[in-house]
């Protein structure tokens, strides 16, 4: 592999990077706050990349960047509704997590199969300008990519302040740590918990519009077919750790995309794969943590 | 033979198959609490390592394939079984050593998605995402079946094979083995306190559900003669969750119910009927969210199923043999906070 | 303080050193003791003296962060609860942990080691070894449901029990595994009077069996009539250890809990 090559990979590893980060810190917030995880997270993506793609081209005719906020912010009250009529009742009702993880396994199933009714299963398009490459340093990218970087760094130096500097971030970590004692020193846990929802879900449509943006295209499996290496960036990162997610995902983002230039392309998703292996082996808990809830 | 005849024992096909399926998950989920959510992926394994042992050599057929062994019915069938389970061996020693039930689920159906692009991108494998083909129809030389013919008598043999699979199922939940895995399912943690090795009774469960889901795939491949990727999408496990949830968790009884209300109706009785102009497959995605949302709502109210799990009763001869009258009213001395 | 009145010769199950902290808190600190064989010892202390989680490191179900433990003569230091089990300690827990989903016979019939008919090539192939072991786990669970007086409830599901015969099936399922040591978290916390009487009836004859019984428990009543030996635990260290009588002097005891239950009125 040539050093350009490199250089071209480890861009795009950067990008990659960028819209797992967003996703993966989404799926984290949530997993803390409620601790278990939102297998319909895929779908949730998914659903926000086609709101944002109607917005964009077939109502309204927004700006893709426009269009994006507005499917982000859509996502995200379609998540605080699924919680409050679907998840949260029955994270309540059943003290074993079975119950729920299976309610999201079967709510993916219909948010995928509505995507499909609604838009079909054909591949569709971004309405986007020709995108300009730029030289960074020895990488090139495109403008686009450049923006979905800018907008992952941004957002997750938001979700540091917003954890460590808030009321808000300190009640969710309150509750990350130990929701039972969470609620019994006084925080109102049913509000974080809708908060948690919305903030995962508009960065569920978040992720999913810019993964559309960056591949270049858009499909109802989409999500779902990147959730596994969402997932890889968390265990790998840490489960339920934010940073860790962080870190997961560059790891992952980097490593798929820069093995892709060794192997062939179609099977750069499993590198994630074999990481995620290689961690669950010798570090259970994920490469970052001491110790874990594993 | 009419067209309806051979529709409906297709259904009985799918109706038995879906049992043998819905049991396999069941020992692992209803049994010992084992989300496996790559449950369809050990479908898949069985079903390409049938059809690739029973198929010739892969040289002159225009497709590409591993094995081609030109290997008879059952042995074919049993080698589907086999591969899945020793697959399961493998998962069970990387996910299931001390992984919470939460991201156990998140690992397999990981790798229940890379099996699946590895299926459908690397066409050495089993053909890529064109899948195996041309499968030998099994006693159909012997025999002397038609296609039709064979669509008849393979739909009763997979009805007589999940008969057997059943006796074997029972023979295991019934022993003191399933009696351990249900306490497993309860609290694994008090298993582990009276001494039972947490890990190698899940191994052995997740071993003998991916038997059977590797003996489901097999037949599936045989009775279609095809199997492609497009048939195993990771969603397909859910499936098999609901034919349990709706039927009846821990009750052969119940996942037969299961079998036929969303297996065969909800899955393969739709897929019958005429598509709505100019909406190809909004019928199945109507269905698939049907079978999406009867499982929430039997979750919520009736989460044992329409037949809920028996208690495991002392037997009558047991008891008969040690009446007791010495003891009255336990509730005596026991509070009531 | 280390324990200097029961020699490791004499001891069935012990400690030394042991911590264990949870997010930065410290709830076991240095605690070390030996409980006495064959005798019945009761763990006290004031809450969030770590005695739960003592316990729960004794039983393997917790790691320590430090220190060591033996079960008899082995080090058990980090073990698997499942390995300490098979070497004889059974335990119940704070809040009982039935096995819900099955019966109160099959609870009992879970315990025994090695089940000819936990083995899948036994089921098929040795049916006959299978039925002739069930039949004898079956007598020996009814035998003792019949002492617990748990016995026209055997088919019952376990869930449905009230709180007070959970405890008692507890303690009867971990008598069924026949245990050389016996961990009883609050065997008598939230059960009235007379069932006190009677399980403490219970432990005293399981000592009278030869069981080691290591008990965590608040009512200093029950300690004084059925415990021979007394730990006392406080901020995860070994306070003092010896008979309770002993105890009442030692100013030190007296202060950091004794002092405090009289206060509440536990010692009535």
């Amino acid at each position: 592999m040539s050093v350009t090559q490199f250089w071209l990979s480890f861009g795009f590893g950067l990008s990659t990077a960028s819209v797992l980060a967003v996703a993966a810190v989404g799926l984290s917030l949530q997993f803390g706050v409620t601790n278990y995880i939102n297998f319909a997270y895929g779908d949730f993506m998914a659903l926000g990349a086609f709101v944002s793609y109607a917005l964009n081209n077939e109502i309204l005719h927004l700006d893709i960047w426009v269009a994006m906020i507005g499917g982000s912010l859509f996502m995200g009250v379609v998540a605080v509704i699924l919680n409050r009529l679907l998840l949260s009742p029955f994270a309540r009702r059943f003290s074993k997590t079975f119950y729920v993880l299976i309610v999201t396994f079967g709510l993916s199933l219909i948010m995928l199969n509505l995507l499909s009714a609604i838009w079909g299963d054909n591949v569709r398009f971004y309405n986007m300008k020709i995108e300009r490459v730029i030289k960074v340093g020895p990488m090139l990218l495109t403008k686009n990519q450049l923006i979905v970087m800018a907008l992952s760094v941004v957002l997750m130096l938001g979700v540091h302040t917003m954890l460590k500097t808030t009321r808000l971030g300190k009640s969710m970590r309150a509750m990350s740590d130990n929701s039972t004692l969470a609620m019994t020193s006084g925080i109102d846990t049913k509000r974080i918990t809708t908060i948690t929802w919305f903030l995962s879900g508009t960065m569920a449509g978040l992720a999913g519009t810019v993964l559309g943006i960056t591949e270049g295209n858009l499909t109802p499996a989409a999500g779902e077919l990147f959730l596994f290496v969402i997932f890889a960036a968390v265990i790998v990162g840490g489960v339920g750790s934010i940073y860790g997610a962080m870190a997961g995902a560059v790891i992952i983002g980097l490593a798929t995309e820069v093995s892709a230039a060794f192997i062939n392309p179609a099977y750069k998703l499993d590198t994630a794969f074999v990481i995620l292996i290689l961690t669950l082996l010798f570090r259970p808990n994920g490469v970052l943590a001491r110790t874990g809830k594993a | 033979m009419s067209a309806f005849w051979l529709y409906v024992f297709t259904l009985i096909f799918f109706l038995f198959d879906y049992f043998i399926l819905a049991m396999g998950l069941n020992i692992q989920y209803g049994e010992t609490g084992i989300l496996n959510f790559a449950y369809i992926g050990f479908v898949a394994i069985g079903a390409y390592m049938t059809g690739a042992v029973s198929m010739p050599n892969s040289v002159g057929t225009g497709q590409h394939y591993i094995l081609g062994l030109n290997m008879p019915f059952p042995f074919n069938l049993l080698v589907g079984g086999l591969s899945a389970m020793v697959v399961s061996v493998l998962v069970a020693f990387i996910a299931l050593r001390r992984l919470r039930t939460d991201y156990l689920a998140m690992v397999l159906i990981s790798l229940s998605l890379v099996f699946y692009d590895i299926c459908n991108n690397y066409v050495p494998l089993f053909n890529g995402a064109d899948g195996l083909y041309n499968v030998p129809s099994p006693l159909a030389g012997v025999l002397h079946l038609t296609t039709n013919s064979f669509t008849v008598v393979f739909a009763l043999l997979t009805g007589v094979i999940s008969l057997i699979m059943w006796w074997i199922m029972s023979r295991i939940t019934r022993s003191p083995l399933g009696r351990t895995l249900r306490a497993i399912r309860d609290d694994d943690g008090v298993a582990a306190a009276l001494g039972k090795s947490v890990f190698r009774y899940k191994l052995t469960s997740m071993m003998i559900g991916s038997f059977f889901a590797g003996i489901g795939g097999g037949l599936i491949i045989q009775f279609n003669t095809s199997f492609n990727p497009s048939a195993w999408l990771p969603g397909e496990t859910f499936v098999v969750f609901a034919v349990i949830i709706v039927g009846g968790v821990s009750n052969n009884i119940g996942l037969l119910v299961g079998s036929l209300l969303v297996e065969t109706m909800l899955v393969h009785l739709v897929a019958f009927l005429p598509a709505i102009p100019g909406h190809p497959g909004l019928i199945l995605n109507i269905a698939a969210m049907m079978i999406g949302a009867l499982l929430m709502v039997m979750l919520w109210f009736r989460p044992q199923g329409i037949v809920p799990e028996k208690l495991r009763r002392s037997p009558a001869a047991v008891a008969a043999a040690t009446t007791s009258t010495d003891y009255a009213g336990i509730d005596e001395g026991v509070s009531h906070e | 303080m280390s324990d200097q009145s029961v020699s490791r010769a004499d001891s069935a199950l012990g400690c030394q050193d042991l911590t264990k902290s949870f997010l930065g808190v410290r709830a076991v600190n240095g605690a070390t003791f030996e409980v006495p064989r064959g005798q019945i010892t009761a763990l006290i202390g004031p809450n969030g003296a770590g005695k739960t989680t003592v316990v729960n490191i004794l039983s393997g179900l917790m790691k320590s962060d430090g220190g060591t433990m033996h079960l008899e003569s082995t080090e058990t230091t980090n073990w698997e609860s499942e390995k300490i089990a098979r070497l004889g300690l059974m335990r119940t827990f704070q809040l009982s942990r039935e096995l819900g989903g099955l019966t109160v016979l099959e609870n009992l019939l879970v315990a025994p080691h090695d089940q000819p008919g936990e083995k899948l090539f036994n089921i098929f192939f040795r049916p006959g070894r299978v039925t002739k072991a069930e039949k004898a786990h079956v007598e020996r669970a009814l035998e003792v449901l019949r002492t617990y007086g748990l016995y026209e409830l055997r088919d019952s599901r376990a869930s449905d029990l009230s709180g007070g015969q959970k405890k008692l099936l507890e303690i009867s399922r971990a008598v069924m595994a026949g245990p050389k040591v016996l961990l009883l978290d609050e065997p008598m916390a939230g059960v009235n009077p007379a069932l006190i009487e009677r399980i403490g009836g219970y432990i005293l004859d399981l000592k009278a069996q030869g069981v080691t019984v290591l008990m965590v428990e608040h009512n200093l009543n029950v300690v004084e009539k059925i415990c021979d030996h007394v730990i006392v635990l406080a901020e995860g260290r070994t306070l003092a250890t010896g008979r309770l009588s002993d105890l009442r002097e030692n100013k030190e005891v007296v202060s950091a809990y004794l002092g405090e239950v009289i206060d509440a009125g536990a010692i009535s």
